[in-house]
């Protein structure tokens, strides 16, 4: 038996003509993108709605409390409130995050199984610290930053700091696609065994792969709910990290 | 159904999904974040009133407290001070009155002891007007008649006798 785990689907290719960017596909990263993003601003409107200053209903309890979740969430980390102004970027990007590993669980493929999205985390990510150690230190104090602490340590310097949004991107991509992996892998050896047992009782039978159904959630709590949550918390830690140690220059 | 590389980044959805991060960080500060801080912000509006309103209060239940407080103490010093003002003006009035009485005492005294010399006085003049009538008396009898030794004896002793009764 034959297991294929293949990229995402593409839906339509829209022709572009532009020489490097190649055509524009509206594949399934895409597809479940919006569909995550449409989930995240729904429940956002939900929880927001008919708030009250006092006699706050559950919802708005919980509203309040992932506000307050993320304020403390990065004000913790950096130390001051001198980031607050990245508190909605980082709480996009960890839900965004989270919904989309864990959207893998209704059966949609995830749009972070696509290094693509992961990159173009990672690379808005390094942009932000970039900025961040330029205002810190100017343009000159950046680029003499790369020559310390001896000048023949530049390339490796310069290869450190690329190294950051590679390995941000990489990590959070490899990660939610060995979780891919793995699921296919014990989907098709499960279906293998219960055909190998049930073929003993009925070759009709032998078709239908009952140890699929159960076993395979079991493993999911660790390579969906956990690697999830997980992965989403460590991109968004990261990213607030860098961005708070790239500011004291 | 033709599908991408499993490892791959794809420049249009690359450029996509950077676009969406932004749209999806829009979306939530406008959603979630905005009216939940301006929800915030109104709840800590209001309790910084109340704060505020309830030290006002504070203040103002002080002052009249003070105000109460001194009034107290005004009329507790007041009390005390009608009450030595009489205490002192029963002190005089007591010592006044026994002074006068003294004084009245002695007066009646010296005024008895006064009478009482007068009255030893009077006596005594009386009764020398006695004796000088008396001795006129003896005198007038001497004259009339000779005297002798015998008659003599008798008019002294007379004389001593009448005075006995006079004095």
């Amino acid at each position: 038996m034959n297991v294929e785990i293949n990229g995402a689907r593409i839906f339509a290719r829209i022709p572009t003509g532009i020489p490097v960017l190649g055509d524009f596909t509206i594949n399934e990263t895409l597809v479940v993108s919006w569909i995550v993003m449409a989930v995240i601003t729904l429940l956002c409107i939900f929880l927001t709605r008919n708030m009250r200053v006092e006699n706050i209903t559950k919802r708005q309890a919980i509203a309040e409390m992932l506000v307050e979740t993320a304020n403390n969430f990065v004000r913790n980390n950096t130390g001051t409130r001198k980031f607050d102004k990245l508190i909605p970027f980082v709480a996009a990007l960890f839900t965004t995050s989270v919904i989309s590993n864990l959207i893998s669980l209704t059966g949609l493929r995830s749009p972070t199984a696509d290094l693509s999205t992961e990159a173009a985390w990672a690379i808005v990510v390094f942009i932000m610290i970039t900025m961040e150690k330029i205002k810190a230190g100017g343009i000159l104090g950046y680029m003499k930053g790369f020559t310390e602490p001896i000048a023949v340590m530049t390339p490796f310097n310069i290869l450190s700091e690329l190294a950051t949004p590679v390995s941000m991107a990489c990590r959070h991509f490899g990660n939610i696609l060995s979780g891919i992996v793995i699921n296919g892998l014990i989907y098709a050896s499960l279906a293998v065994a219960s055909s190998a047992i049930l073929i003993h009782i009925n070759a009709t039978l032998a078709h239908i792969p009952i140890l699929d159904v159960g076993i395979p959630a079991i493993l999911s709590v660790y390579f969906d709910w956990f690697t999830g949550v997980m992965q989403a918390f460590i991109f968004s830690m990261l990213t607030i990290m860098y961005i708070a140690n790239a500011s004291e220059g | 159904m033709e599908t991408q590389e499993l490892v791959t980044i794809v420049p249009w959805t690359f450029i996509a999904q950077i676009l969406n991060l932004f749209i999806q960080m829009y979306l939530i500060k406008r959603f979630l974040f905005k009216p939940v801080n301006d929800i915030l912000e109104k709840r800590q509006a209001l309790t910084d009133k109340e704060i505020k309103d309830a030290r006002t209060a504070k203040e103002d239940a002080d002052k009249i407290r003070e105000e109460y407080e001194g009034h107290m103490n005004g009329a507790k010093a007041e009390a005390a001070r009608i009450i030595s003002d009489a205490k002192k003006d029963a002190q005089f009035t007591a010592d006044k009155m026994i002074k006068d009485a003294e004084t009245e005492a002695h007066d009646i005294k010296v005024r008895a002891e006064a009478d009482i010399e007068q009255e030893k006085k009077k006596a005594v003049n009386e009764a020398k007007d006695e004796i000088s009538s008396l001795a006129l008396d003896i005198a007038g009898k001497v004259v009339e008649k000779e005297i002798n030794e015998a008659d003599h004896r008798k008019l002294i002793d007379d004389f001593i006798s009448k005075v006995g009764e006079a004095s």
